[in-house]
């Protein structure tokens, strides 16, 4: 059962480069549409060979860590104040439900006016795309706690801070890793977006400079590497989660 | 005179736009050191008189007073433990101290007769033994008032008799204050001190058991002839 399990995976991605071969193989497409294994994964060593490759994957993966962690941040410290202070909501809810529906990469154009081509628009793109699911996801987390534990901390004379850090905090742990997780993903995406655009390095950057040189192997190798680095984050995360809060899954934060 | 005093103490709740009275004027008077009990049968309105002494429901007239202070610990009817802490934890829970209060968890523990399971979480523990450690955790606050909703009702025949001998023993020992609502005519006249049966959201009678320090048997007749009482009582 368990090598079974095991080679699944495997075995769906041997499908998909089997495929790729044989389309390459009789040119079902043209090399330059969609170039063959073998040359992706060429180009793919000489990149790593160079050194560009990793300088790219090292240069996007600490912009996404900064927004990221200031975003995470800003969505606890919000969602723990419309905890502590309900009342406050109806004073914000509606402009955070207007931003959320704003696509963070057409502010582009503006952020580049207001703080350049810099480094800060691109923390600010990856905050604006990675903000809100982990403050929905916090804000799920800490109002759909059990009324009748938060009833417990009354009884044993908890002042509201304490329910906050002993009763709500801890069975909101669930949502908050789930949205963090989100966010993760969120932030991967719209780094990519913004070194598009606004980016003389990066793997965003490096794909479109390579499409520009008329280089799809380049283009595939560079997206295959964001996959790749977005799913080993993702493992990372939740492997530190797991040693940080130990045990949490299987005795249910939830 | 010590104790709490509960005066013409009226309690409705609104159900889908009507008013629903749950508690009609309800006197009584809880004194030191005892255990009262509070006897009817479900839907009578004994959680909610409970939550209305611990203040967790606002009475909609009359007053409840206290004339001495209380540290006060509340069992719920549910256990309400706390699911990502273990045992120890839990009883811990209500000790909201940071002094060392390794021997006294402990104690509390063993005297659920939990001894072992400490670093169980909830979900790993029968419904029974999820109520005795909500238990512990009361009885670890120290509290001078207990305000207990049928805690022993989850529990088997065996291991309520042990809790009860347990509980009843402990107050004598402590000197606390319990208020214990229960649905059982037996464990009413097993713990209680004075036995408060309620009906209808009224208190239909009372019943005051002369404290000796001698265990309880309920095949005396006098006890029999309490029973009797007591049904008749509660119209059965
Ligand atoms: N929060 C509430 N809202 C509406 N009705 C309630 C609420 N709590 C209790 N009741 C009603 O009050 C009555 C007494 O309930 P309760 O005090 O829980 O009874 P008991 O504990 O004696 O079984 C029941 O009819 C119940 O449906
Ligand atoms: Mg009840």
């Amino acid at each position: 059962m368990r090598t079974i399990k095991k080679t699944k995976p495997f075995i769906g991605i041997g499908i998909v480069l089997i495929v790729w071969v044989f389309v390459t193989k009789f040119e079902i497409f043209n090399s330059y549409v969609l170039p063959t294994p073998t040359k992706v994964l060429e180009s793919f060593f000489k990149m790593l060979e160079s050194g560009e490759l990793f300088e790219d994957i090292f240069i996007s993966l600490m912009r996404v860590l900064k927004g990221f962690s200031i975003a995470f941040i800003l969505a606890f410290v919000m969602g723990t104040f419309r905890t502590l202070v309900p009342s406050s909501v109806a004073y914000y809810e509606h402009i955070l439900e207007f931003l959320r529906n704003v696509p963070p990469l057409s502010m582009i154009p503006l952020l580049i006016l207001w703080c350049g081509i810099g480094e800060t628009t691109k923390t600010v793109i990856i905050v604006l795309a990675s903000f809100f699911p982990m403050y929905l996801s916090i804000v799920k987390g800490f109002t759909s706690c059990d009324g009748r534990l938060l009833e417990v901390g009354n009884v044993f004379g908890y002042t509201d801070f304490q329910k906050f850090t002993r009763i709500i905090l801890p069975s909101a742990m669930t949502d908050i890793i789930v949205g963090m997780r989100i966010g993760m993903g969120y932030s991967w995406r719209a780094i990519i977006g913004a070194e598009m655009v606004a980016a003389s390095t990066g793997l965003g950057h490096q794909i479109l400079f390579s499409q520009q040189m008329s280089r799809t192997d380049k283009v595939i190798v560079g997206i295959l590497v964001i996959g790749i680095v977005g799913i080993l984050t993702d493992r990372v995360f939740v492997f530190v989660l797991k040693k940080l809060w130990k045990g949490s899954e299987e005795h249910g934060w939830n | 005179m010590g104790g709490i005093e509960l005066r013409n103490v009226q309690k409705s709740y609104e159900v889908d736009g009507t008013l629903l009275p749950v508690l009609r004027g309800i006197n009584l008077h809880l004194k030191e050191n005892t255990i009262t009990v509070v006897l009817g049968r479900s839907g009578c309105g004994k959680t909610t008189l409970l939550r209305l002494v611990g203040g967790l429901e606002k009475l909609d007239e009359g007053e409840i007073q206290f004339y001495t202070e209380h540290k006060t610990a509340f069992v719920f009817q549910e256990s309400r433990l706390m699911p990502w802490l273990n045992v120890w934890d839990n009883v811990k829970f209500g000790l909201n101290n940071k002094a060392d209060n390794t021997v006294f968890i402990q104690n509390s523990i063993n005297t659920v007769g939990l001894k072992g399971f400490e670093k169980a979480y909830p979900h790993q523990l029968s419904g029974g033994m999820q109520q005795r450690v909500a238990i512990a955790r009361a009885l670890a606050y120290e509290p001078s008032f207990i305000m207990m909703d049928e805690p022993f009702a989850a529990l088997d025949y065996f291991t309520r008799s042990q809790m009860q001998r347990e509980l009843k023993h402990l107050q004598q020992k402590r000197g606390t204050s319990i208020l214990f609502v229960t649905h059982s005519i037996d464990e009413a006249l097993l713990l209680g001190d004075k036995i408060v049966m309620i009906e209808d959201g009224e208190i239909k009678s009372e019943l005051t058991i002369e404290a000796g320090s001698k265990e309880r048997n309920l095949l005396e007749p006098e006890f029999i002839e309490r029973k009797k009482q007591i049904q008749n009582d509660l119209g059965e």
